[in-house]
């Protein structure tokens, strides 16, 4: 072999010389204190790993739930609008409000920073995701995603036939994505490697059906699953999909392989945090058939990633409406009046309460906030069935080096077939250097096995040692020998991870009544109202909300 | 021994006329092991550290030293003295006879091989400085003065003798280094076993120290037995000519091998360049470039921190500026410092024209503002994703941001013979990235045929543009234009773009290179 080298590889595969080294310390460390060796044995294995929760507000979020303990506001503050909820939706609707000339908003969020389930953290090695980290390459007829994107830099420009151009950088390198599966690492993340023949006929069966149904119109011509999801044909050939649970329609199709039913079910758990069996079938479909985008460099099965997740985007929507973003504030005991509405806001930091008068006002919030803050206004809508939102847990590691098993090296999504939690990011992935170093990896896990309710009181109770012991115990399985490595560890548990498609939520329930505006007062924009929670979803409420705004009383 | 030694005195004790001839016999003998592990530390150290003439004479000089120290530090050993005169024996053996093998174990694994070589000649030296003292104050009492000095010193130089000349003769090529010192060592602690045996006055600690003895005996006796594999586990011995140098860096390992024909550098254990036939590849690198650039002023080079591609461009008085960005500061100085690479390079990265710069190419070519008249991109193989992204249209749009007006950027392209998918899908991703590309090869006896692709804004190129520099020992323009000709089992085929999110290269390469690696 000849004008070879491989710094990048080497790097991160753990040096001989280092794991003597290490060895040799252990080795002193074991000779030096025998008497140590009892007490500590399991617990002091990661003792050396630093950091700790971190997350959603949720014990002042629970403040809402009796909202007399907070203190009477000292001061008032008029706007013309304000908005409810720093997400994505509502982050929005602000850039396009400022847009349309209206120069008076006001947002307040709970949490420290916006960005909602879209946010990212950042320490010494990486930026890295708190929540969504990717946005598939979106279909061209999205007009106001693909602009968003060129604002953005992300759409570098566009061909001669069109089609957008993406940034190379912003689009995920190769290596994308690699499965464990019988102890070898594969690319991608379908089932593959060892898979019987019986097995692979159902997967290419299914993947056929898929192909399809990307291409599918209804009988009014539109397209059978788009996104924004609200775009899809109302032929009922596809909505009556939506009244039965997607294993239910599996079960009935002959889709029955454990390989394939286990890669559904990831893909399940993946975008909407529940199992094939508590999602409708319409959108178990949905999350492969939607995927339609264009670009002149990439393709539909492509997508865009940033080191921070989806906090790459969240920041652009930001700046391009930075004025008057409030964080930290706590909204409550919203009431209409004659001119507009009333809503109080309890400044976590300072412990004041403002009252702000606005003429508008946007809930940009989850319906289990939305529905406390209505509690006082007649006629408030009513989301049926309940949004099902599952509690998540993410860690984001700090790593300085990963036992690498057989197969397909680091990857930017790595999945272990088989696992409960959906595998983990290198956020580290879209770097351009060869430097060795630490890195850091994302993991996901929701809170599937059980319902939402009691999978989110186990959640809250589980402390900071016990997440890590959980999260360390799987990942070695895939990676023995990682604990040492790893240097520091924040967990995030999100109570209400995102909105899960449970059977009838998106074609069969209240979801279109509820987004109504009343009395042109209060207007509603969140992905709860679509039923799924993807960025273009959030994107999408968030103008329509803005767009109603605009409109004349 | 022959000469059996008179012994004058009426003061010694009865029974034990022939011990003083055993302790002369011991100067003998810890006078072959103490030289013997003096030539071990200097030749482990010239053979992993190179530059013989320098460890040869500090590691001497160091253990001089420290058996200076051991000298005078025997004034503080009092009574009983054989019995830490056994003790020093054990210890000689122990540390003595394990050094070669924990010198070539360590080699890889420590950062300061240097802190640790010296600390155990050190040691070394200072347990030997302490023996012939300690010895002659024990027979201080059996002989006269003048008696004693002469004897002693006399054993302890024909022992020396002995020493320097088995060790090359008979010792290094048929024990090898490691069981050299193993061999020695257990010699040393045989010696303590034997002192014990034969001296009564050793018995109240007779028993422990003879299991102290045995234990010593049998940890050098397993290294004795394993010394192969610790030889097969150093991977220095995978090189079949003499290491030179060898050093571990944070990105990769350097290991320089020299024969009565060549030096040759590995990095990672992959041929980098022979010193027989470099020239071919690096003239090859350079001189169709810049043969067709008489106004060039400035030229980045990337990768190529052996300097060997910037002696080349030396040779055009005309260039003002060249810029060198390599990873790895490790190669640069090594290439900035050894005299036989310095006399390779013609001491190119210390010219003044030449600024080095230790960096991650990506980051340097976007962070860049400046414009080069050349680029001269010299990396590795694209064998993995992330030197893979080094040969990507997205880095080439990135260089022709560098690129001044009318300037060339020439590519190290692999092997069009073995990798020819490679070879082409680099050429096609250079045009995807909007430039005209010229492909040429030769053939590079240590590597076989290699590609390179010389890329320009334009089709302007031409092989008979310019003066070429005098001496140059392959490049000509007849030889420019043979190699532009790719013959059939070369030719241009289709393949995909190499882009950051389908890096269609590091799968080309790994099917081509396949068959040859594994």
């Amino acid at each position: 072999m000849i004008k070879q080298d491989a710094p990048g590889a080497a790097a991160f595969s753990p040096g001989r010389r280092d794991f003597v080294a290490r060895t040799a310390l252990g080795a002193a460390g074991l000779l030096l204190s025998p008497a140590l060796l009892d007490s500590c044995a399991p617990a002091a294995s990661h003792a050396h790993i630093q950091g700790g929760m971190r997350g959603a507000n949720f014990s002042v979020g629970h403040l809402l739930r009796d909202p007399t303990k907070l203190p009477a506001p000292s001061r008032t503050v008029q706007t013309d609008v304000l908005i409810i909820g720093g997400g994505v939706s509502g982050l929005a609707a602000k850039r396009w409000l400022a847009r349309h000339g209206r120069r008076e908003v006001l947002l307040v969020e709970l949490e420290a920073a916006v960005g909602g389930n879209a946010a990212g953290g950042r320490n010494g090695v990486s930026a890295y995701p708190w929540g969504a980290h990717y946005l598939p390459v979106p279909d061209v007829r999205n007009r106001e995603l693909l602009e968003f994107l060129q604002e953005a830099g992300t759409i570098t420009g566009f061909a001669p036939d069109g089609l957008p151009i993406y940034s190379e950088y912003h689009l995920c390198h190769d290596p994308e994505e690699r499965l464990l599966i019988h102890g070898h690492w594969q690319s991608g993340l379908v089932p593959e490697l060892g898979v019987p023949a019986a097995d692979r006929e159902q997967i290419s069966r299914f993947f056929g059906l898929i192909d399809e149904l990307r291409q599918a119109q209804g009988a009014d011509g539109r397209d059978a699953f788009a996104i924004p999801l609200d775009k899809s044909s109302a032929d009922p050939r596809f909505r009556q999909l939506d009244a039965l649970s997607f294993a239910d329609y599996l079960d009935r199709e002959g889709y029955t392989s454990p390989y394939l039913r286990w890669y559904l079910d990831y893909g399940c758990k993946d975008d909407y945090g529940a199992t094939a069996a508590r999602v409708s079938a319409w959108a178990g479909l949905h999350y492969f058939a939607s995927r339609k985008g264009r670009a002149h460099n990439a393709t539909h099965a492509d997508v865009l990633t940033w080191p921070e997740g989806n906090g790459f985007l969240v920041e652009h929507l930001r700046r391009q409406a930075p004025d008057n973003i409030h964080s930290g504030q706590l909204a409550y005991d919203l009431r209409e009046t004659p001119a507009g509405v009333s809503v109080l806001t309890y400044d976590v930091a300072t412990r004041q309460t403002t009252r702000i008068e606005a003429r508008q006002v946007l809930l940009a919030t989850p319906y289990f906030v939305t529905r406390r803050l209505l509690a006082q206004v007649p006629d408030a809508p009513t989301l049926r069935p309940a949004p099902y939102h599952a509690p998540w847990v993410i860690a984001n590691l700090t790593v300085d080096g990963l036992p690498q098993g057989p197969g397909q090296p680091l990857s930017w999504d790595n999945v272990q077939y088989g696992s409960a939690a959906v595998g983990y990011i290198d956020a580290n992935h879209q770097d351009l250097g060869l430097q060795p170093g630490p890195r850091v990896m994302t993991y996901y896990c929701p809170l599937a096995h059980t319902d939402p309710d009691a999978a989110r009181r186990e959640a809250y109770q589980t402390s900071y040692e016990q997440w890590l012991q959980r999260i360390l115990a799987e990942l070695e399985t895939a990676h023995p020998g990682i604990t040492p490595r790893v240097q520091q560890a924040e967990v995030w548990v999100w109570g209400h991870g995102m909105v899960a498609p449970t059977p009838g939520y998106v074609w069969g329930g209240s979801r279109a009544t509820a987004r109504q505006p009343l009395r042109h007062k209060l207007f509603f924009a969140h992905t709860d109202l679509s039923g799924i929670s993807l960025f273009e979803e959030a994107f999408y409420q968030g103008i329509r909300a803005a767009t109603e705004m605009l409109l004349p009383a | 021994m022959a000469n059996q030694p008179v012994l004058p005195s009426a003061r010694r004790r009865t029974g034990e006329d022939h011990l003083p001839a055993l302790l002369l016999g011991s100067v003998f003998v810890i006078a072959t092991c103490g030289l013997i592990y003096e030539l071990i530390a200097g030749t482990l150290a010239s053979y992993l550290l190179g530059d013989s003439v320098t460890q040869f004479s500090t590691i001497i000089g160091a253990y001089l030293f420290s058996m200076g120290i051991g000298s005078w530090l025997s004034r503080f050993l009092d009574a009983p003295l054989l019995k830490w005169f056994i003790r020093l024996e054990i210890l000689v053996g122990l540390v003595g006879g394990l050094s070669a093998p924990l010198l070539f174990v360590l080699f890889e694994y420590v950062t300061s091989f240097r802190l640790i070589l010296y600390t155990l000649v050190g040691l070394t030296g200072i347990l030997v400085g302490l023996e012939i003292p300690l010895l002659m104050r024990i027979l201080e009492n059996r002989f006269e003065f003048k008696e004693l000095v002469s004897r002693v010193f006399t054993f302890d130089y024909i022992g020396a003798l002995l020493a320097s000349l088995i060790f090359p003769l008979v010792l290094v090529p048929q024990l090898g280094l490691i069981r050299t010192s193993l061999f020695f060592g257990a010699l040393n602690v045989a010696v303590a076993g034997l002192l014990l045996y034969r001296f009564g006055e050793t018995r109240p600690y007779r028993r422990g120290f003879t299991a102290v003895v045995g234990v010593a005996l049998l940890v050098l006796a397993v290294g004795f037995a394993y010394a192969e594999r610790i030889q097969v586990y150093t991977e220095t011995m995978a090189f079949q000519d003499q290491v030179i140098y060898s050093k571990s860096t944070p990105y990769q390992r350097i290991v320089l091998t020299k024969n009565q024909r060549e030096l040759r550098l590995f990095l990672n254990g992959n041929l980098q360049f022979s010193s027989a036939d470099e020239y071919r590849y690096h003239e090859a690198l350079v001189h169709p470039a810049m043969q067709a650039l008489p106004h060039a002023r400035r030229v980045l080079v990337l990768g190529g921190g052996d300097g060997l591609a910037v002696r080349e461009l030396l040779k055009y008085p005309q260039l003002q500026q060249i810029r060198l960005v390599d990873l790895d500061a490790g190669m640069t100085q090594l290439f900035q410092h050894n005299e036989q690479l310095l006399a390779l390079n013609q001491r190119s990265l210390l010219n003044p024209k030449v600024q080095v710069i230790n960096g991650d190419a990506y980051r340097w070519v976007r962070a860049d503002t400046t414009r080069y008249d050349l680029l001269v991109v010299d990396f590795p193989d694209p064998s993995n994703y992330s030197i893979g992204k080094l040969y990507s249209a997205a880095f080439y749009q990135e260089l022709d941001h560098l690129l001044a007006p009318g300037g060339l950027m020439v590519v190290q392209s692999t092997s069009p013979y073995v990798a020819r998918k490679s070879f082409w899908c680099i050429s096609h991703t250079l045009q995807a990235a909007g430039f005209h590309t010229i492909p040429y090869h030769l053939y590079v006896p240590s590597f076989g045929e290699w590609g390179y692709v010389l890329a320009g804004r334009n089709g302007h190129w031409r092989g008979d543009a310019g003066p070429l520099p005098q001496g140059l020992r392959y490049i000509t323009p007849q030889s420019i234009r043979q190699m532009l000709v790719f013959p059939p089992d070369m030719a241009e085929l289709p393949t995909d773009i190499n882009q950051l999110n389908n890096q269609a290269l590091v799968r080309y390469f790994e099917e081509d290179w396949g068959p040859y690696t594994h």
